[in-house]
């Protein structure tokens, strides 16, 4: 296993940049999740640390040597396509084999036949491992093209969304697999996901994209409660940070535009008040949709609260978020 | 009142008649509208179809249409099958077939190989390679002639240049030996170009995430060769195979500009030699034999690569 590292990773596609810049230390055995909407860079990020696509200016480091002209064959990468780039002639077993029979490698076909069988249950898939590649649901290709990584100990894992399309059990299970495969092996694995939910259970750190640039890294804690700036607080936190204008409250700081807010910084029973336009009953909590001078916010309260629509409810920020004009952080 | 043309003809149109017309089913109504095309296919497919069948055990001809006509039942096909004539056209149609094939897909291929690499100015390397395949086959038969002549042909000019030999010593249409691979050659050339759009638009179809998951997972470029790029162009290939094989059972127009079908009959694929039956001699009730079998021969062989085809892309 290998530590990552990435200086100053620029590409540009025509006149927009993919990755603009990218400077970031993947630490050797950790779990790095990058975040951020479509087009962000997150797959081209993987793409340069794999070698299919070469930085225009910048250099990437896999466990402390250059990458620079070596094929992804010679980085030792193993990656996880999202649109599965399976092989359509062969069967599942021969998919899960092909890496292994990698002159490279030159695995005892024992051996191969052993580890196909151990990732096939892994990713329950043993009983399709004759069927071709072709005649599998979405989300068993992606199982597939999973296993196909995992066979392997390469330098380092990449993997592009790989649980998108899968229901959400199969979805929770291979979380806690993944997870458990990374921490027991120590490998290190470089994730892409635009669900805050996998990026919260399974990174020990999380990387913040935003139009090719790398705005936050860190882990999720910290990204969770210091974030640099109005996007990076977007990314995570189930509801949403609500983004208000600063002087909606008193006791903005100086220079701020905005104030964020996340559901545990709004104090209830105390402060201004607000009404109760829909509450949301989710089982185990339940969201307050409040409207306050004009404004929607959206936190979370008791799961057996009494409030109802139209009810009165008293609000108070705490320890809340400031945000400059240009949605920096400031306080 | 509406004034619309259809609402006119349907004032216009007798109470018993309009009756009539409403009470068409939809099944008779679909019956009416296929009926002018199973009419045009009985009379110019299916019909002489039947007619050749029945010819074929009789001794008719057509240009003795007053003569009567007996029934000979199996002579005419005995007859052809034990005629060494007819198989000796037939070994050289296999000649042709095979080597016709075997070089296009091969040389067709690698092409296509090298086409689907980006470089510049691919596209106009495309257009001129298409070229020949858009000439009509009398044309390049004829050409070919004049490159294939001993004295002043390309051809052989260049061949000499590559092993000494005396250009005007030889001749690719009148030597008994190198007649059947000067019709070989210049099919190659004119269709060659086919089998490679056809391996070109195979080769595009592979996704590039396939190759990049096999850079991915270490495979050598003979590697990804072997298990990517053959078994996914494979139906392609026997799509195209199947395409020139049907065209060349039945080639005709080249090789009569090229060489006539001679020396001697050295180049008289069975093709040429029905026409001279059929048309030359006017042995009808025997050509229409030989017809009826070289019929059963294509459909027979083109339905078990069909279903091999179908094999093949089911994998």
């Amino acid at each position: 296993m290998a530590e990552v590292r990435l200086t100053g990773v620029t590409r540009k596609f025509g006149d927009d940049y993919g990755l603009n810049d990218v400077t970031m230390t993947v630490p050797d055995g950790s779990f790095v999740v990058l975040l951020g909407p479509t087009g962000a860079g997150k797959t081209t990020t993987l793409r340069m640390v794999s070698g299919l696509d070469l930085p225009d200016t910048g250099s990437v480091f896999i466990g402390g040597r250059d990458m620079a002209g070596l094929t992804p064959a010679q980085r030792d990468v193993a990656m996880v396509f999202q649109q599965y780039s399976l092989y359509p002639h062969l069967t599942v077993r021969e998919n899960l084999a092909f890496p292994l029979r990698s002159p490279i490698l030159r695995t005892p076909a024992a051996e191969i036949a052993r580890k196909v069988a151990e990732v096939a249950e892994t990713l329950q898939i043993s009983h399709k491992l004759d069927n071709k590649a072709t005649a599998l649901s979405g989300g068993e290709m992606q199982r597939v093209s999973i296993g196909r990584a995992l066979v392997r100990r390469p330098a380092v894992y990449l993997m592009d969304e790989p649980l998108s399309s899968l229901d959400a059990k199969l979805r929770s299970d291979l979380r806690v697999e993944l997870k458990g495969i990374q921490a027991n092996s120590g490998a290190t694995l470089l994730y892409v996901t635009h669900d805050q939910i996998e990026a919260m259970t399974m990174a020990t750190h999380v990387g913040v994209l935003d139009k090719g640039r790398l705005v936050q890294f860190g882990t999720p804690r910290d990204l969770y409660e210091n974030p640099v700036s109005v996007y990076a607080a977007s990314r995570l936190g189930q509801p949403r940070i609500n983004v208000l204008p600063a002087d909606v409250f008193a006791g903005a700081p100086q220079g701020a535009s905005t104030i964020g807010l996340r559901p545990e910084q709004i104090h209830q029973g105390e402060g201004e008040d607000a009404t109760v336009r829909r509450v949301e009953r989710l089982g185990d909590q339940t969201r307050l949709h409040l409207a306050f001078r004009n404004h929607e916010i959206i936190t979370v309260t008791d799961a057996h609260t009494a409030l109802r629509d139209g009810d009165t409810v008293k609000i108070r920020p705490t320890a809340a978020f400031y945000f400059d004009a240009a949605g920096q952080r400031i306080a | 009142m509406t004034t619309s043309p259809i609402d006119r003809v349907a004032r216009a149109t007798p109470a018993a008649a309009a009756r009539r017309i409403r009470g068409l089913s939809d099944r008779t109504i679909a019956w009416i509208f296929v009926a002018p095309s199973i009419f045009l296919l009985l009379a110019v497919n299916i019909f002489p179809l039947i007619w050749t069948i029945r010819l074929s055990f009789t001794d008719f001809r057509v240009n003795r249409p007053n003569n009567d006509m007996e029934w000979v039942g199996l002579r005419n096909y005995q007859r052809i099958l034990t005629d060494d004539d007819v198989w000796q056209t037939m070994q050289a149609t296999a000649h042709f077939l095979i080597w016709t094939i075997l070089l296009q897909v091969l040389i067709g291929f690698f092409l296509a190989f090298l086409i689907n690499k980006k470089f510049r100015g691919n596209d106009l390397w495309t257009t001129i390679i298409v070229f020949p395949m858009m000439l009509s086959p009398a044309v390049v038969g004829n050409f070919w002639t004049f490159l294939y002549q001993p004295q002043i042909g390309l051809f052989n000019y260049v061949v000499a240049f590559f092993t000494g030999a005396d250009p005007a010593g030889f001749s690719m249409i009148g030597d008994v030996h190198l007649a059947p691979w000067a019709i070989v050659i210049a099919d190659t050339w004119m269709w060659t170009p086919f089998v490679m759009l056809i391996c070109l638009a195979g080769l595009r179809s592979i996704p590039d995430s396939i190759y990049e998951a096999a850079e991915c997972d270490r495979a050598s470029k003979l590697r990804q060769f072997f298990t990517i790029t053959m078994p996914m162009v494979l139906p392609f290939l026997m799509l195209a195979v199947l395409f020139r094989g049907i065209e060349n059972f039945k080639m005709f127009d080249l090789v009569v500009q090229l060489t006539g079908g001679g020396p001697g009959n050295t180049t008289t694929l069975t093709s040429i030699d029905l026409k001279r039956e059929a048309f030359e001699k006017w042995r009808t009730g025997y050509s229409s034999a030989y017809a009826v079998i070289l019929f059963v021969t294509v459909f027979g062989l083109a339905s078990i690569y069909v279903k091999a085809l179908n094999k093949v892309k089911d994998r």
